[in-house]
Protein backbone atom coordinates (compact mmCIF):
# COMPACT_ATOMS: atom_id res chain seq x y z
CA UNK A 1 0.00 0.00 0.00
CA UNK A 2 1.43 3.03 -0.84
CA UNK A 3 1.46 5.99 1.32
CA UNK A 4 -0.85 8.15 -0.81
CA UNK A 5 -3.07 5.47 -0.08
CA UNK A 6 -2.50 4.78 3.47
CA UNK A 7 -3.09 8.45 4.79
CA UNK A 8 -6.51 8.44 2.22
CA UNK A 9 -7.62 5.24 4.28
CA UNK A 10 -6.95 7.39 7.47
CA UNK A 11 -8.93 10.54 6.14
CA UNK A 12 -11.44 8.28 5.14
CA UNK A 13 -11.24 6.61 8.36
CA UNK A 14 -11.26 9.66 9.88
CA UNK A 15 -14.65 11.17 7.61
CA UNK A 16 -16.20 8.77 8.96
CA UNK A 17 -15.42 8.45 12.75
CA UNK A 18 -18.47 11.25 12.69
CA UNK A 19 -20.37 8.25 11.52
CA UNK A 20 -19.32 5.80 14.35
CA UNK A 21 -19.50 8.44 17.05
CA UNK A 22 -23.16 9.01 15.59
CA UNK A 23 -24.10 5.29 16.06
CA UNK A 24 -22.80 4.74 19.20
CA UNK A 25 -25.43 7.27 20.75
CA UNK A 26 -27.93 5.75 18.60
CA UNK A 27 -27.28 1.95 18.92
CA UNK A 28 -25.24 1.89 22.64
CA UNK A 29 -26.68 5.00 24.43
CA UNK A 30 -29.98 5.07 22.99
CA UNK A 31 -30.45 1.69 22.55
CA UNK A 32 -32.28 2.88 19.01
CA UNK A 33 -31.05 0.47 15.61
CA UNK A 34 -31.24 3.61 13.89
CA UNK A 35 -30.60 3.26 10.05
CA UNK A 36 -31.86 6.93 9.11
CA UNK A 37 -27.81 7.55 8.61
CA UNK A 38 -27.92 5.74 5.25
CA UNK A 39 -29.79 8.85 4.14
CA UNK A 40 -28.77 11.62 6.44
CA UNK A 41 -25.01 11.12 5.23
CA UNK A 42 -25.92 11.74 1.88
CA UNK A 43 -28.27 14.21 2.86
CA UNK A 44 -25.32 16.37 4.86
CA UNK A 45 -23.14 15.87 1.67
CA UNK A 46 -26.35 16.80 -0.70
CA UNK A 47 -26.27 20.40 1.28
CA UNK A 48 -23.03 21.16 1.92
CA UNK A 49 -22.28 20.75 -2.13
CA UNK A 50 -25.55 22.75 -2.89
CA UNK A 51 -24.82 25.68 -1.02
CA UNK A 52 -21.20 25.82 -1.40
CA UNK A 53 -21.97 25.87 -5.26
CA UNK A 54 -24.49 28.87 -4.53
CA UNK A 55 -21.41 30.38 -3.07
CA UNK A 56 -22.46 29.77 0.60
CA UNK A 57 -19.11 29.89 3.39
CA UNK A 58 -18.26 26.16 3.60
CA UNK A 59 -18.22 26.38 7.51
CA UNK A 60 -21.91 27.58 7.07
CA UNK A 61 -22.57 25.02 4.81
CA UNK A 62 -21.81 22.05 7.00
CA UNK A 63 -23.55 23.32 10.01
CA UNK A 64 -26.63 24.32 7.82
CA UNK A 65 -26.14 19.85 6.78
CA UNK A 66 -26.25 19.13 10.55
CA UNK A 67 -29.16 21.35 11.27
CA UNK A 68 -30.44 19.11 8.04
CA UNK A 69 -29.32 15.78 9.43
CA UNK A 70 -30.79 16.83 13.10
CA UNK A 71 -34.00 17.41 11.17
CA UNK A 72 -33.75 14.01 9.70
CA UNK A 73 -33.28 12.07 13.08
CA UNK A 74 -36.16 14.05 14.76
CA UNK A 75 -38.61 12.32 11.97
CA UNK A 76 -37.48 8.83 13.05
CA UNK A 77 -37.91 9.83 16.38
CA UNK A 78 -41.64 11.58 15.64
CA UNK A 79 -42.50 8.09 13.82
CA UNK A 80 -41.17 6.29 16.86
CA UNK A 81 -42.17 8.09 19.53
CA UNK A 82 -45.48 9.41 18.45
CA UNK A 83 -46.75 6.72 16.62
CA UNK A 84 -45.54 4.57 17.91
CA UNK A 85 -43.60 2.38 14.49
CA UNK A 86 -41.14 0.33 15.53
CA UNK A 87 -38.24 1.95 16.02
CA UNK A 88 -36.10 -0.23 13.36
CA UNK A 89 -38.82 0.37 10.66
CA UNK A 90 -38.97 4.00 11.21
CA UNK A 91 -35.86 4.78 10.57
CA UNK A 92 -35.86 2.58 7.44
CA UNK A 93 -38.62 4.78 6.64
CA UNK A 94 -37.09 7.95 7.05
CA UNK A 95 -34.13 6.44 5.05
CA UNK A 96 -36.29 5.66 1.73
CA UNK A 97 -37.86 8.85 2.22
CA UNK A 98 -34.13 10.27 2.42
CA UNK A 99 -33.49 9.15 -1.10
CA UNK A 100 -36.30 11.19 -2.98
CA UNK A 101 -35.08 14.52 -0.44
CA UNK A 102 -31.38 13.89 -1.41
CA UNK A 103 -32.60 13.82 -5.26
CA UNK A 104 -34.65 17.28 -4.55
CA UNK A 105 -31.85 19.13 -2.95
CA UNK A 106 -29.24 18.17 -5.75
CA UNK A 107 -31.39 18.40 -8.67
CA UNK A 108 -29.51 15.64 -10.09
CA UNK A 109 -27.63 12.11 -8.63
CA UNK A 110 -24.30 13.72 -7.84
CA UNK A 111 -22.94 17.05 -7.68
CA UNK A 112 -19.16 17.82 -8.20
CA UNK A 113 -17.16 20.72 -6.26
CA UNK A 114 -14.33 21.38 -8.83
CA UNK A 115 -12.57 24.31 -7.81
CA UNK A 116 -14.81 25.35 -5.04
CA UNK A 117 -13.87 26.50 -2.07
CA UNK A 118 -14.08 24.03 0.76
CA UNK A 119 -13.65 24.32 4.53
CA UNK A 120 -9.85 22.71 3.60
CA UNK A 121 -8.85 25.49 1.09
CA UNK A 122 -6.79 27.73 3.00
CA UNK A 123 -4.70 24.98 4.46
CA UNK A 124 -3.57 23.71 0.82
CA UNK A 125 -0.52 24.74 -0.30
CA UNK A 126 0.72 26.07 3.12
CA UNK A 127 3.87 23.87 2.77
CA UNK A 128 2.09 20.44 3.82
CA UNK A 129 1.09 17.79 1.41
CA UNK A 130 -2.46 17.32 0.31
CA UNK A 131 -2.74 14.19 1.59
CA UNK A 132 -1.47 15.24 4.86
CA UNK A 133 -3.76 18.12 5.01
CA UNK A 134 -6.97 16.68 4.88
CA UNK A 135 -6.53 13.49 7.07
CA UNK A 136 -4.61 16.35 9.81
CA UNK A 137 -7.71 18.90 9.36
CA UNK A 138 -10.22 16.51 10.02
CA UNK A 139 -8.46 14.82 12.34
CA UNK A 140 -8.84 18.08 14.90
CA UNK A 141 -12.39 18.35 13.89
CA UNK A 142 -12.77 14.64 14.96
CA UNK A 143 -11.04 15.46 18.29
CA UNK A 144 -13.40 18.47 18.98
CA UNK A 145 -16.27 16.61 18.07
CA UNK A 146 -14.93 13.79 20.65
CA UNK A 147 -14.16 15.72 23.15
CA UNK A 148 -17.33 17.91 23.13
CA UNK A 149 -19.62 13.92 23.09
CA UNK A 150 -17.75 12.75 25.97
CA UNK A 151 -18.14 15.94 28.05
CA UNK A 152 -21.95 15.99 26.95
CA UNK A 153 -22.63 12.17 28.41
CA UNK A 154 -20.94 12.66 31.32
CA UNK A 155 -23.23 15.76 32.13
CA UNK A 156 -26.31 15.28 33.82
CA UNK A 157 -28.06 16.01 30.46
CA UNK A 158 -25.69 13.24 28.93
CA UNK A 159 -26.60 10.90 32.46
CA UNK A 160 -30.46 11.25 31.72
CA UNK A 161 -30.16 10.02 27.74
CA UNK A 162 -27.95 7.25 28.95
CA UNK A 163 -30.33 6.17 31.46
CA UNK A 164 -33.32 6.40 28.76
CA UNK A 165 -31.10 3.38 26.44
CA UNK A 166 -30.07 1.89 29.67
CA UNK A 167 -33.75 1.58 31.49
CA UNK A 168 -36.37 3.89 30.35
CA UNK A 169 -38.67 3.06 33.09
CA UNK A 170 -35.87 3.97 35.79
CA UNK A 171 -35.02 6.88 33.91
CA UNK A 172 -38.80 8.08 34.17
CA UNK A 173 -39.08 7.36 37.54
CA UNK A 174 -36.27 10.12 37.81
CA UNK A 175 -38.14 12.73 36.05
CA UNK A 176 -36.50 11.91 32.99
CA UNK A 177 -38.60 12.66 29.97
CA UNK A 178 -37.63 9.57 27.82
CA UNK A 179 -39.08 10.69 24.31
CA UNK A 180 -37.70 13.79 24.36
CA UNK A 181 -33.95 12.31 25.22
CA UNK A 182 -35.02 9.85 21.82
CA UNK A 183 -35.55 13.12 20.32
CA UNK A 184 -32.56 14.72 21.33
CA UNK A 185 -30.58 12.04 21.23
CA UNK A 186 -31.62 10.64 17.55
CA UNK A 187 -31.09 14.62 16.23
CA UNK A 188 -27.50 14.85 17.81
CA UNK A 189 -26.60 11.48 16.23
CA UNK A 190 -27.62 12.52 12.47
CA UNK A 191 -26.60 15.85 12.93
CA UNK A 192 -22.76 14.11 13.58
CA UNK A 193 -23.40 11.72 10.65
CA UNK A 194 -24.59 14.70 7.91
CA UNK A 195 -21.40 16.36 9.22
CA UNK A 196 -19.35 13.60 8.52
CA UNK A 197 -21.32 13.59 4.44
CA UNK A 198 -20.50 17.29 4.65
CA UNK A 199 -17.08 16.50 5.21
CA UNK A 200 -16.62 13.80 2.64
CA UNK A 201 -18.26 16.09 -0.21
CA UNK A 202 -15.42 18.53 0.58
CA UNK A 203 -12.50 16.45 0.99
CA UNK A 204 -13.48 14.18 -1.73
CA UNK A 205 -15.34 16.89 -4.10
CA UNK A 206 -18.61 15.30 -4.88
CA UNK A 207 -21.80 14.51 -3.01
CA UNK A 208 -23.44 11.67 -5.20
CA UNK A 209 -26.99 10.56 -3.66
CA UNK A 210 -25.46 6.35 -4.16
CA UNK A 211 -22.74 7.27 -1.24
CA UNK A 212 -25.29 6.53 1.86
CA UNK A 213 -25.91 2.96 0.80
CA UNK A 214 -23.99 1.04 3.73
CA UNK A 215 -23.10 3.55 5.33
CA UNK A 216 -24.71 1.91 8.70
CA UNK A 217 -22.64 -0.93 8.59
CA UNK A 218 -19.46 1.01 7.98
CA UNK A 219 -20.27 3.27 10.89
CA UNK A 220 -21.53 -0.11 13.28
CA UNK A 221 -18.12 -2.23 11.80
CA UNK A 222 -16.13 0.86 13.31
CA UNK A 223 -17.87 0.92 16.60
CA UNK A 224 -17.51 -3.32 17.01
CA UNK A 225 -14.25 -3.32 16.05
CA UNK A 226 -13.46 -0.30 18.58
CA UNK A 227 -15.48 -2.49 21.22
CA UNK A 228 -13.32 -5.79 20.61
CA UNK A 229 -10.10 -3.43 20.90
CA UNK A 230 -10.82 -1.97 24.30
CA UNK A 231 -14.25 -3.64 25.97
CA UNK A 232 -16.52 -1.62 27.84
CA UNK A 233 -14.13 0.79 29.86
CA UNK A 234 -16.35 4.27 30.01
CA UNK A 235 -17.28 6.69 27.78
CA UNK A 236 -14.18 8.50 26.38
CA UNK A 237 -12.55 5.16 25.65
CA UNK A 238 -15.61 3.66 23.96
CA UNK A 239 -15.12 7.16 21.78
CA UNK A 240 -11.89 7.30 20.91
CA UNK A 241 -12.44 3.23 20.21
CA UNK A 242 -15.38 4.36 17.54
CA UNK A 243 -12.20 6.56 16.38
CA UNK A 244 -9.63 3.92 16.17
CA UNK A 245 -12.37 1.44 14.64
CA UNK A 246 -13.27 3.45 11.92
CA UNK A 247 -9.63 4.21 10.87
CA UNK A 248 -8.64 0.67 11.14
CA UNK A 249 -11.77 -0.54 8.83
CA UNK A 250 -10.90 1.82 6.55
CA UNK A 251 -6.45 0.51 6.52
CA UNK A 252 -8.33 -3.01 6.37
CA UNK A 253 -10.17 -2.57 3.68
CA UNK A 254 -7.46 -0.61 1.89
CA UNK A 255 -5.30 -3.92 2.52
CA UNK A 256 -7.46 -6.16 1.53
CA UNK A 257 -8.49 -4.30 -1.89
CA UNK A 258 -4.54 -3.43 -2.85
CA UNK A 259 -3.43 -7.33 -1.92
CA UNK A 260 -2.87 -9.04 -5.74
CA UNK A 261 -2.92 -12.11 -3.95
CA UNK A 262 -6.34 -12.34 -2.88
CA UNK A 263 -7.74 -10.77 -6.24
CA UNK A 264 -10.21 -8.68 -4.62
CA UNK A 265 -11.40 -5.50 -7.10
CA UNK A 266 -13.33 -2.19 -5.60
CA UNK A 267 -16.71 -4.09 -6.52
CA UNK A 268 -16.35 -6.43 -3.43
CA UNK A 269 -15.87 -3.82 -0.84
CA UNK A 270 -19.00 -4.37 0.30
CA UNK A 271 -19.01 -8.30 0.93
CA UNK A 272 -15.22 -7.46 2.50
CA UNK A 273 -17.36 -5.08 4.92
CA UNK A 274 -20.19 -7.70 5.97
CA UNK A 275 -17.03 -10.51 6.57
CA UNK A 276 -15.57 -7.67 8.07
CA UNK A 277 -18.16 -6.85 10.50
CA UNK A 278 -19.30 -10.82 11.24
CA UNK A 279 -15.77 -11.31 12.27
CA UNK A 280 -15.73 -8.17 14.43
CA UNK A 281 -19.18 -9.93 15.88
CA UNK A 282 -17.52 -13.56 16.27
CA UNK A 283 -14.54 -13.32 17.53
CA UNK A 284 -14.83 -12.03 20.97
CA UNK A 285 -17.87 -14.67 21.36
CA UNK A 286 -15.09 -17.54 20.27
CA UNK A 287 -12.62 -15.47 22.75
CA UNK A 288 -15.33 -15.55 25.53
CA UNK A 289 -15.83 -19.43 24.74
CA UNK A 290 -11.91 -20.17 24.52
CA UNK A 291 -11.52 -18.79 28.49
CA UNK A 292 -14.44 -20.95 29.33
CA UNK B 1 -49.68 14.25 52.23
CA UNK B 2 -51.02 12.26 49.48
CA UNK B 3 -54.85 12.28 48.90
CA UNK B 4 -56.95 10.01 46.36
CA UNK B 5 -60.29 10.22 45.63
CA UNK B 6 -62.74 7.72 44.36
CA UNK B 7 -59.96 6.19 42.05
CA UNK B 8 -61.23 3.83 39.56
CA UNK B 9 -59.43 2.00 37.06
CA UNK B 10 -59.93 -0.58 34.22
CA UNK B 11 -57.94 -2.42 32.77
CA UNK B 12 -58.86 -3.71 28.57
CA UNK B 13 -61.89 -1.48 28.23
CA UNK B 14 -64.49 -2.72 26.14
CA UNK B 15 -62.60 -6.49 26.09
CA UNK B 16 -63.54 -9.46 27.18
CA UNK B 17 -60.66 -9.45 29.66
CA UNK B 18 -61.73 -6.24 31.07
CA UNK B 19 -60.95 -6.16 34.63
CA UNK B 20 -61.85 -3.50 37.34
CA UNK B 21 -58.32 -2.89 38.88
CA UNK B 22 -59.63 -0.17 41.38
CA UNK B 23 -63.03 0.36 42.33
CA UNK B 24 -63.41 4.28 43.56
CA UNK B 25 -60.49 4.07 46.29
CA UNK B 26 -60.38 6.70 48.49
CA UNK B 27 -57.64 7.54 51.33
CA UNK B 28 -55.61 10.09 52.51
CA UNK B 29 -52.10 9.87 54.34
CA UNK B 30 -51.19 12.66 56.48
CA UNK B 31 -47.45 14.03 55.95
CA UNK B 32 -45.13 11.59 58.05
CA UNK B 33 -46.98 8.66 58.11
CA UNK B 34 -46.05 5.65 57.21
CA UNK B 35 -49.24 3.35 55.45
CA UNK B 36 -48.56 -0.54 54.92
CA UNK B 37 -50.75 -2.27 51.92
CA UNK B 38 -51.67 -5.68 51.92
CA UNK B 39 -54.03 -7.39 49.51
CA UNK B 40 -53.79 -10.89 47.50
CA UNK B 41 -52.84 -10.98 44.44
CA UNK B 42 -55.01 -8.76 41.65
CA UNK B 43 -56.05 -7.09 44.58
CA UNK B 44 -55.06 -3.86 43.55
CA UNK B 45 -51.94 -2.96 45.26
CA UNK B 46 -49.63 -2.48 42.55
CA UNK B 47 -52.45 -0.66 40.65
CA UNK B 48 -52.70 2.25 43.69
CA UNK B 49 -48.86 2.65 43.89
CA UNK B 50 -48.90 3.14 40.10
CA UNK B 51 -51.33 5.33 40.44
CA UNK B 52 -49.35 7.16 42.94
CA UNK B 53 -45.90 7.35 40.56
CA UNK B 54 -47.80 7.57 37.59
CA UNK B 55 -47.49 4.96 36.06
CA UNK B 56 -51.27 4.17 35.66
CA UNK B 57 -53.60 6.93 35.45
CA UNK B 58 -57.02 6.23 36.54
CA UNK B 59 -59.91 6.81 34.47
CA UNK B 60 -62.06 8.67 37.10
CA UNK B 61 -60.88 9.95 40.15
CA UNK B 62 -58.53 12.54 41.59
CA UNK B 63 -54.76 11.88 42.98
CA UNK B 64 -53.24 14.89 45.06
CA UNK B 65 -49.86 14.50 46.47
CA UNK B 66 -48.64 17.33 48.57
CA UNK B 67 -50.36 20.23 47.47
CA UNK B 68 -50.30 19.34 43.75
CA UNK B 69 -52.87 17.97 41.87
CA UNK B 70 -51.38 15.04 39.70
CA UNK B 71 -53.78 13.15 38.49
CA UNK B 72 -53.09 14.02 34.40
CA UNK B 73 -49.47 13.65 35.02
CA UNK B 74 -47.74 11.28 34.14
CA UNK B 75 -44.74 9.25 35.81
CA UNK B 76 -41.65 11.76 34.47
CA UNK B 77 -43.90 14.88 35.58
CA UNK B 78 -44.65 14.02 39.01
CA UNK B 79 -41.23 12.04 39.90
CA UNK B 80 -39.95 15.42 42.15
CA UNK B 81 -42.74 14.31 44.30
CA UNK B 82 -42.14 10.96 43.96
CA UNK B 83 -39.05 8.71 45.47
CA UNK B 84 -39.75 4.90 44.84
CA UNK B 85 -37.78 1.32 45.39
CA UNK B 86 -39.48 -1.00 42.88
CA UNK B 87 -39.69 -4.52 43.54
CA UNK B 88 -37.20 -6.11 41.22
CA UNK B 89 -33.89 -4.81 41.91
CA UNK B 90 -32.91 -4.63 38.40
CA UNK B 91 -35.72 -1.80 37.56
CA UNK B 92 -35.09 0.63 40.50
CA UNK B 93 -31.24 1.83 39.06
CA UNK B 94 -29.47 1.33 35.76
CA UNK B 95 -27.40 -1.78 35.53
CA UNK B 96 -24.59 -0.05 33.07
CA UNK B 97 -24.55 2.53 34.46
CA UNK B 98 -21.90 2.63 37.58
CA UNK B 99 -22.71 3.27 41.14
CA UNK B 100 -21.86 6.78 41.69
CA UNK B 101 -23.85 7.67 38.13
CA UNK B 102 -26.83 5.80 39.58
CA UNK B 103 -26.67 7.90 42.32
CA UNK B 104 -26.10 11.19 40.21
CA UNK B 105 -28.95 10.43 38.27
CA UNK B 106 -31.30 10.49 41.60
CA UNK B 107 -29.72 13.18 42.98
CA UNK B 108 -31.44 15.76 40.12
CA UNK B 109 -34.84 13.54 40.48
CA UNK B 110 -37.43 15.73 38.88
CA UNK B 111 -35.04 18.89 38.29
CA UNK B 112 -33.58 20.16 35.13
CA UNK B 113 -30.82 18.58 34.25
CA UNK B 114 -27.92 20.73 32.41
CA UNK B 115 -24.60 20.34 31.23
CA UNK B 116 -22.95 20.47 34.65
CA UNK B 117 -20.68 17.59 34.73
CA UNK B 118 -22.71 14.81 36.56
CA UNK B 119 -19.42 13.46 38.79
CA UNK B 120 -18.27 16.91 40.46
CA UNK B 121 -15.83 16.42 43.52
CA UNK B 122 -18.20 17.60 45.47
CA UNK B 123 -20.67 15.59 45.23
CA UNK B 124 -19.03 12.95 44.44
CA UNK B 125 -17.82 13.41 48.24
CA UNK B 126 -21.64 13.67 48.93
CA UNK B 127 -22.12 10.10 47.78
CA UNK B 128 -19.51 8.49 49.07
CA UNK B 129 -20.54 9.87 53.09
CA UNK B 130 -23.88 8.62 51.71
CA UNK B 131 -23.19 5.23 50.50
CA UNK B 132 -20.79 4.59 53.54
CA UNK B 133 -24.00 5.22 55.78
CA UNK B 134 -24.53 1.54 54.74
CA UNK B 135 -21.83 -0.08 56.01
CA UNK B 136 -21.40 -2.31 52.69
CA UNK B 137 -18.13 -1.32 51.78
CA UNK B 138 -19.67 -0.37 49.26
CA UNK B 139 -18.25 3.71 49.48
CA UNK B 140 -14.89 2.05 47.68
CA UNK B 141 -16.73 0.62 44.26
CA UNK B 142 -18.84 4.05 43.36
CA UNK B 143 -16.98 3.14 39.80
CA UNK B 144 -18.02 0.08 39.51
CA UNK B 145 -21.17 -0.87 37.09
CA UNK B 146 -24.55 -1.18 39.24
CA UNK B 147 -25.43 -4.73 37.73
CA UNK B 148 -22.18 -5.96 39.90
CA UNK B 149 -23.72 -6.17 42.84
CA UNK B 150 -26.28 -7.92 44.69
CA UNK B 151 -30.20 -7.79 44.77
CA UNK B 152 -29.99 -6.95 48.47
CA UNK B 153 -26.48 -4.04 47.41
CA UNK B 154 -28.67 -2.70 45.07
CA UNK B 155 -31.70 -2.37 46.58
CA UNK B 156 -29.78 -0.42 49.67
CA UNK B 157 -28.79 1.81 47.22
CA UNK B 158 -31.91 2.49 45.19
CA UNK B 159 -32.95 3.39 48.91
CA UNK B 160 -30.05 6.11 49.44
CA UNK B 161 -31.37 7.02 45.70
CA UNK B 162 -35.07 7.59 46.91
CA UNK B 163 -33.66 9.90 49.51
CA UNK B 164 -31.01 12.01 47.52
CA UNK B 165 -33.25 14.74 46.40
CA UNK B 166 -36.22 15.84 48.15
CA UNK B 167 -40.03 14.29 47.84
CA UNK B 168 -43.30 14.51 49.02
CA UNK B 169 -43.40 10.77 49.18
CA UNK B 170 -41.80 7.39 49.60
CA UNK B 171 -43.39 4.23 47.03
CA UNK B 172 -42.18 0.93 48.35
CA UNK B 173 -43.35 -1.75 45.93
CA UNK B 174 -42.44 -4.97 47.86
CA UNK B 175 -39.00 -4.09 47.78
CA UNK B 176 -37.79 -7.04 49.48
CA UNK B 177 -39.59 -9.61 47.84
CA UNK B 178 -36.71 -10.86 45.61
CA UNK B 179 -34.55 -10.73 48.39
CA UNK B 180 -33.12 -14.03 50.92
CA UNK B 181 -34.18 -13.77 54.53
CA UNK B 182 -31.18 -11.97 56.10
CA UNK B 183 -30.80 -9.17 52.94
CA UNK B 184 -34.37 -8.40 53.34
CA UNK B 185 -34.27 -7.52 56.61
CA UNK B 186 -31.24 -5.57 56.47
CA UNK B 187 -33.27 -3.85 53.44
CA UNK B 188 -35.95 -3.28 55.75
CA UNK B 189 -34.38 -2.24 59.17
CA UNK B 190 -32.15 0.25 56.88
CA UNK B 191 -36.54 1.31 55.62
CA UNK B 192 -37.19 2.03 58.71
CA UNK B 193 -34.11 4.18 59.63
CA UNK B 194 -34.40 6.68 56.95
CA UNK B 195 -38.19 6.68 56.73
CA UNK B 196 -37.92 7.76 60.41
CA UNK B 197 -34.90 10.42 60.16
CA UNK B 198 -36.44 11.90 57.27
CA UNK B 199 -40.17 11.69 58.44
CA UNK B 200 -41.18 10.72 55.16
CA UNK B 201 -44.66 9.97 53.89
CA UNK B 202 -44.11 6.18 52.66
CA UNK B 203 -46.15 4.11 51.60
CA UNK B 204 -45.03 0.37 51.19
CA UNK B 205 -46.52 -2.38 49.55
CA UNK B 206 -45.80 -5.92 51.15
CA UNK B 207 -46.99 -9.59 50.62
CA UNK B 208 -46.33 -10.23 53.93
CA UNK B 209 -48.64 -9.57 56.61
CA UNK B 210 -45.66 -9.66 59.21
CA UNK B 211 -43.96 -6.88 57.94
CA UNK B 212 -46.95 -5.00 56.89
CA UNK B 213 -48.04 -4.75 61.00
CA UNK B 214 -44.14 -4.94 62.20
CA UNK B 215 -43.84 -1.29 60.45
CA UNK B 216 -45.27 1.82 59.97
CA UNK B 217 -48.48 3.42 62.00
CA UNK B 218 -51.30 2.13 59.78
CA UNK B 219 -52.02 -0.71 57.59
CA UNK B 220 -54.79 -1.15 54.34
CA UNK B 221 -56.17 -4.52 53.14
CA UNK B 222 -57.27 -3.91 49.63
CA UNK B 223 -59.33 -6.49 48.18
CA UNK B 224 -61.17 -6.83 44.25
CA UNK B 225 -59.98 -2.76 44.19
CA UNK B 226 -61.72 -1.91 47.14
CA UNK B 227 -60.37 -0.84 50.63
CA UNK B 228 -61.66 -3.42 52.83
CA UNK B 229 -59.88 -2.99 56.06
CA UNK B 230 -57.82 0.26 57.21
CA UNK B 231 -56.22 -0.02 61.11
CA UNK B 232 -54.29 2.46 62.84
CA UNK B 233 -53.26 3.28 66.34
CA UNK B 234 -54.28 1.31 69.54
CA UNK B 235 -56.42 -1.62 67.82
CA UNK B 236 -53.47 -2.08 65.39
CA UNK B 237 -50.90 -2.19 68.36
CA UNK B 238 -52.67 -5.05 69.47
CA UNK B 239 -53.31 -7.31 65.86
CA UNK B 240 -51.99 -10.27 65.15
CA UNK B 241 -51.20 -11.78 61.60
CA UNK B 242 -54.09 -13.95 62.95
CA UNK B 243 -56.56 -11.73 63.69
CA UNK B 244 -55.94 -10.04 60.27
CA UNK B 245 -56.55 -13.57 58.32
CA UNK B 246 -59.56 -13.12 60.49
CA UNK B 247 -61.15 -9.87 60.03
CA UNK B 248 -60.48 -10.66 56.23
CA UNK B 249 -62.39 -13.70 56.61
CA UNK B 250 -65.40 -11.97 58.08
CA UNK B 251 -64.96 -9.00 56.12
CA UNK B 252 -65.59 -10.52 53.13
CA UNK B 253 -67.26 -13.48 54.43
CA UNK B 254 -65.22 -16.05 52.37
CA UNK B 255 -62.79 -18.46 52.79
CA UNK B 256 -58.87 -17.38 52.39
CA UNK B 257 -57.49 -19.17 49.71
CA UNK B 258 -54.42 -17.50 48.99
CA UNK B 259 -51.64 -19.05 50.60
CA UNK B 260 -49.45 -15.88 49.31
CA UNK B 261 -51.66 -14.37 52.44
CA UNK B 262 -50.12 -16.36 54.82
CA UNK B 263 -46.36 -16.19 54.75
CA UNK B 264 -44.62 -14.34 57.06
Amino acid sequence: MSQIAFWGAVELGLVYAFVAVGVFLAFRVLDFPDLTVDGSFPLGAAVTAVLIIAGVNPWLAAAVAMVAGAAAGMVTALLNVRFRILNLLASILTMIALFSVNLRVMGKPNVALINADTMLSPFYGSGLRDFYVRPLFVGILVLVAVVIVWRFLESDAGLAMRATGANARMARAQGVDTSRQIYLGMAISNALVAFGGALFAQTNGFADVTSGVGTIVVGLAAVIIGETLFGARGILIALAGCVLGSILYRIAIQLALSTDMLGLQASDLNFVTAALVTVALVLPRLRRRGAA
Amino acid sequence: MISVKNIKVVFGKGTPLQKQALNGVSLTIEQGSFVTVIGSNGAGKSTLLGVLAGDVLPSEGEVTIGHTDVTRKGTAARAGLVARVFQDPLTGSCGTLSIEENLALAARRGESRGLTPALGAKRREHFRERIAELNLGLENRLGDRMDLLSGGQRQAVSLVMATLAGSEVLLLDEHTAALDPGMAEFVMNLTQKIVTERKLTTMMVTHSMRQALDYGHRTIMLHGGEIVLDVAGDSRKTLQVEDLIAMFRRIRGQTLDDDALLIG
